[in-house]
């Protein structure tokens, strides 16, 4: 496969979710560079704004082997992680893996678990292994967590704590569709037959369009440009929690599978500025104690720090 | 209307807005703690200029402070009160302070300002407001002290203002980064105020400034042997004369300073006819010139402040610069006298004529005050003098037998003397026969003139501690505790001629000092126990006290003694002869130096970052575009400025700008490290987007510009 191949592939497949989750077309793209990246989705947005859609949809286009786990307060590590079972005839306990083990595993509500079970998962999604009873099995590869949660002032919630959040490389909200799309939307619903997207990817294609997109260029400008936004995140007195090393590295490379999907073999300050409120919002928190001043963090850090200089 | 309601009123400021946030701001602020202790501290180090009701102010005001930081309370004192407390504090300075002079009810006035303004605090502007009245404040304090020590307790001062001043605005900050950040602040400042101080033409002051007003230190006018039980010696510096070549032995270091004439039998003082004298021939600018013969030494004289008129010199001394001789006014009895009271260290050269005293002729006037003998009193004396006039006709022969009888009938030298109210010349010659030099000086003298031989009685300095080293001139310390007296007496032989009977009775105070004379008795300093003088014995303590006084002569001689004379030779030094070329290479050299500064202070900046000229002449496109469409947000990366200025300028002009866009983001941003291609790529580009930047400039000249809202 080469680039060209690879760019009409991630056409197509932007054209196939496009369809399902309607006018959403930047954030499908933010998903999909999440993926090319090799890291964790987080979406977060109040119940049937179509997460569990797009989540779907996405693993059913990229050809990856998926599985559901509904988060509720009672569900428990072994739940997810799977067990082991005493087996009568052999005398001996047999593994039966749990749902984690699979290549896109769908974290529907995640912050309704609770944070003993929350943390296997994110055992699971930081070294890409599971250890049960002393013995560590590898996850399938590629490995994809994405979550999707409940608003924090939601009833019922165990707020993901920094260091959690940290570990998923986006955050996105999808908010609500313009009136032309939830119109669409509506037309559709009329339809018998829903198109059922088709997988454009196959799992060993998706994984060398992640090294391809890996490939991207990112020159020294660049990089110093990353860098100044980071220093200043960690310099300025508005931000509590600035961007750690591990943001950084996601900045770079979730900007990299953007210029990716643009079909750019290198990186412009315009693909940071883009993917930047995805990677740094959820990271950043405000020194402030006013409750206004908590959202649009990441902008401010951008429109402090020029990208020409 | 109600008088107390307009007094109210009066005092009710203006409401002016202070916010919450305001407050909140200085409440723990680490500034006000640091000034509030300078406040304190310089009002310390002018305790005895400072009224003792407005250093209570001041102590109060910094205690509210203290207590505000610290969370004891949380109140300010309101404007009302403060406004009040002022008025009050006016009309006290305005009473307490008024006999004080001028210049003290200023700096009064200055300190309690302060004081208020530190409780009253309350904005940003307070704080300027009191930061720069500080540092008026403490260039104030230079007028009462200019020593070393108070130069550096200034300097000290300063430098916390100044970190107050970053604590204000950067309250966060940690104490350690602050000192380093005002640090090097002041480290870079320091050159340019040195060259300033070196090189600033010295004007003289625009206006007097008033003087203040203290107490006489220094010798007495006046001398009341008998009166005294012990002597009170102080190891105060009185002067320092720097040697132009070898100092006079110690035998001849007799400083002359006051010439006492008037004896009513008790004490001796200034004659009121000689002091009617000096002032009418001041007035008339008449200057007595004594004949002048004979060696000569060369020597400048730094006087500590006395508040008094009269100067130093050895026999017989004339002011030798041009300055000094017109500060300078010489009177018939040798002496010098500044025109100006000795307020701060005064700074003189003098030529002395060693030899010359003998050859000086005498007035009939003189000669009239030098005989004038009280005709009570001590008649055991004027018995004696009678017979031993009778017996030696010879002027000279009595002097002599005067002298000797000192030595022989075993006259004793002591700081302790027994007072002696009545007759006090019968009883110390008879009775008691032990007293220090004005004792001996004051029997001497109205022995001669009972004999008809004119005699005054000189008060000054004999001795001093010299400090000579190799390559440096040598110089002499003259202290309180060097403070003689000795008798001068005419005759028509040998002139006026010196006549010391301490010298006769104890020869090593002349030779060795004070301190040597008094080693058995064991009275030296006796009154002040910690004086550092009196420890010579031991090694450090010595080598501490002659360190001290070797950095505080080069103080005084090269810091504060630096005036418009010094500073002309320096200029003479450093470029010769002045001439027009040669001042405009000095002015050159300067601006050069200040540019070397502050290339030292830049260029590493510049080094830092190399400048690119891809993003020089992106740059330079980017200026130009602006100027018609404005600023670019400086968020903005280039592919989105382009789309910017797509929407904003015709086709043609947006076009350009998108080639050279296009040029700038494929050499910045999608360069490979394959540093062959780049150069050669680079060049081509670089090539393009100059060509590119020029068609912009000329695409853009008919455009309308950008017109700020």
């Amino acid at each position: 496969m080469n680039h060209l191949q690879a760019h009409s592939l991630f056409n197509e497949a932007i054209t196939q979710i496009c369809q399902v989750v309607i006018g959403k077309q930047h954030q499908v793209k933010l998903a999909l560079s999440c993926l090319l990246a090799n890291g964790h989705l987080l979406i977060e947005d109040l119940p049937g704004m179509g997460k569990t859609t797009l989540s779907h949809t996405l693993a059913k286009v990229l050809g990856l082997d998926y599985s559901r786990i509904q988060f509720t307060s009672d569900l428990l590590p072994a739940d997810m992680l799977g067990i082991n079972i005493f087996d009568n005839q052999s005398q001996q306990f047999q593994f039966h893996p749990g749902p984690i083990f699979s290549q896109l595993v769908l974290a529907d509500e995640i912050n309704r678990a609770s944070p003993k079970t929350q943390s296997a998962l994110l055992e699971a999604m930081e070294e890409r292994q599971v250890s049960l009873d002393g013995v560590t099995r590898k996850v399938p590869l590629p490995f994809f967590v994405i979550g999707t949660q409940n608003p924090m002032h939601q009833s019922g919630t165990y707020p993901l704590p920094e260091s959690q959040l940290d570990r998923f490389l986006m955050r996105i909200q999808l908010g609500y569709p313009d009136k032309n799309a939830e119109k669409s939307m509506l037309r559709q619903q009329e339809l018998t037959d829903v198109p059922e997207p088709a997988a454009t990817f196959s799992c060993q294609q998706f994984m060398q369009a992640q090294t391809m997109a890996n490939e991207v260029n990112a020159s020294d400008a660049l990089l110093d440009y990353i860098i100044r936004l980071v220093t200043f995140s960690r310099e300025s007195p508005l931000f509590a929690n600035p961007l750690s090393p591990r943001a950084t590295k996601a900045l770079l490379s979730a900007a990299k599978s953007w210029a990716y999907l643009n079909h750019r073999d290198y990186v412009i300050p315009e693909d940071v500025q883009i993917i930047l409120p995805a990677v740094a919002e959820h990271r950043l928190r405000s020194a402030s104690t006013d409750i206004t001043a908590q959202g649009n963090l990441s902008q401010t850090l951008l429109e402090s720090v020029d990208p020409i200089s | 209307m109600n008088i107390k309601l307009l007094f109210l009123r009066l005092i009710t400021p203006r409401s002016r807005p202070t916010t919450l946030k305001d407050r909140q701001q200085q409440s723990n602020n680490p500034a006000f703690l640091l000034l509030s202790s300078i406040v304190f501290l310089f009002s310390l180090s002018l305790l005895d200029t400072i009224i003792g009701w407005i250093l209570l102010l001041v102590i109060c005001s910094a205690i509210i402070r203290c207590a505000i930081f610290f969370a004891y309370q949380k109140h300010i004192p309101t404007l009302r009160t403060l406004n009040l407390l002022a008025i009050l504090s006016i009309v006290g300075l305005a009473y307490s302070a008024w006999p004080l002079g001028l210049l003290i009810t200023m700096v009064n006035l200055l300190v309690l300002a302060c004081a208020l303004k530190l409780m009253q605090v309350r904005t940003q502007r307070d704080v300027y407001q009191l930061i720069t009245s500080l540092f008026f404040l403490i260039g104030c304090g230079f007028i009462f002290h200019q020593s070393m020590a108070y130069t550096l307790l200034y300097a000290l001062l300063i430098f916390g203002v100044i970190i107050a001043l970053g604590f204000f605005h950067a309250p966060q900050v940690d104490f350690k980064q602050q000192l380093k950040r005002t640090l090097i602040l002041t480290l870079q400042a320091l050159p340019i105020g040195l060259l300033l101080f070196f090189l600033m033409p010295q004007l003289p002051p625009l206006w007097q400034t008033p003087k203040a007003k203290s107490m006489e230190t220094g010798l007495a006018d006046k001398i009341t042997p008998g009166d005294i039980a012990q002597l009170s010696q102080s190891s105060e510096l009185a002067f320092r004369a720097t040697f132009k070549n070898q100092a006079p032995m110690a035998s001849e270091r007799y400083w002359r300073a006051i010439v006492m004439e008037d004896f009513d039998g008790r004490s001796w003082q200034v004659h009121s006819a000689r002091k009617q004298q000096r002032q009418i021939n001041q007035f008339r600018r008449q200057e007595f010139s004594p004949v002048l013969t004979g060696s000569t030494i060369d020597y400048d004289v730094i006087a500590e402040p006395t508040q008094q008129n009269w100067l130093f010199g050895l026999d017989i001394a004339t002011p030798l610069s041009l300055k000094s001789q017109g500060e300078i006014w010489q009177s018939a009895d040798f002496l010098l006298i500044s025109q100006q009271k000795l307020h701060s260290k005064y700074h003189y050269s003098v030529r002395s004529y060693t030899q010359a005293i003998s050859a000086q002729t005498t007035s009939e006037f003189d000669r009239q005050l030098s005989l004038q003998t009280p005709q009570q009193g001590n008649p055991r004396t004027q018995k004696w003098i009678s017979q031993l006039r009778a017996q030696y006709p010879n002027d000279q022969d009595l002097i002599r037998v005067l002298l000797t009888n000192f030595t022989q009938e075993n006259f004793v030298y002591t700081l302790r003397p027994k007072p002696m109210f009545i007759d006090p010349i019968d009883v110390f010659l008879f009775e008691e026969r032990a007293g220090f030099c004005s004792h001996y000086a004051s029997a001497m003298a109205y022995s001669l003139r009972l004999a008809g031989i004119p005699a005054r009685i000189v008060a000054g300095y004999q001795g001093g501690e010299l400090v000579a080293k190799p390559n440096q001139e040598q110089y002499l310390s003259v202290y309180q505790y060097d403070a003689h007296a000795w008798v001068e007496a005419w005759d028509k032989q040998t002139g006026w001629q010196r006549i010391d009977p301490t010298a006769a009775v104890a020869p090593e105070r002349i030779t060795m000092g004070l301190r040597q004379a008094m080693l058995d008795e064991g009275s030296f300093l006796a009154d002040s126990p910690f004086a550092l003088a009196k420890f010579t014995n031991i090694a450090l303590f010595n080598n501490l006290r002659l360190f001290l006084a070797d950095m505080d002569y080069n103080w005084s001689r090269w810091v504060i003694g630096f005036d418009q004379q010094k500073q002309q030779a320096l200029f003479k030094r450093i470029v010769g002869t002045l001439t027009t070329q040669r001042l405009a290479l000095l002015g050159l050299a300067i601006v050069s130096f200040i540019a070397i500064l502050l290339g030292l202070f830049f260029v590493p900046h510049w080094l830092r970052q190399k400048p690119d000229p891809m993003q020089e002449w992106y740059m330079r496109a980017v200026k130009l575009i602006e100027s018609h469409i404005g600023a670019r947000p400086s968020w903005q990366g280039p592919q989105d400025f382009d789309n910017h200025v797509n929407k904003k300028l015709p086709p043609t002009v947006s076009q350009t700008f998108a080639d050279i866009t296009e040029l700038y983001v494929q050499i910045k941003y999608r360069a490979s490290n394959d540093i062959q291609s780049i150069d050669s790529g680079r060049r081509q580009s670089l090539k393009s987007i100059k060509n590119a930047v020029k068609r912009l400039k000329k695409q853009l000249k008919g455009l309308p510009h950008h017109k700020l809202p």
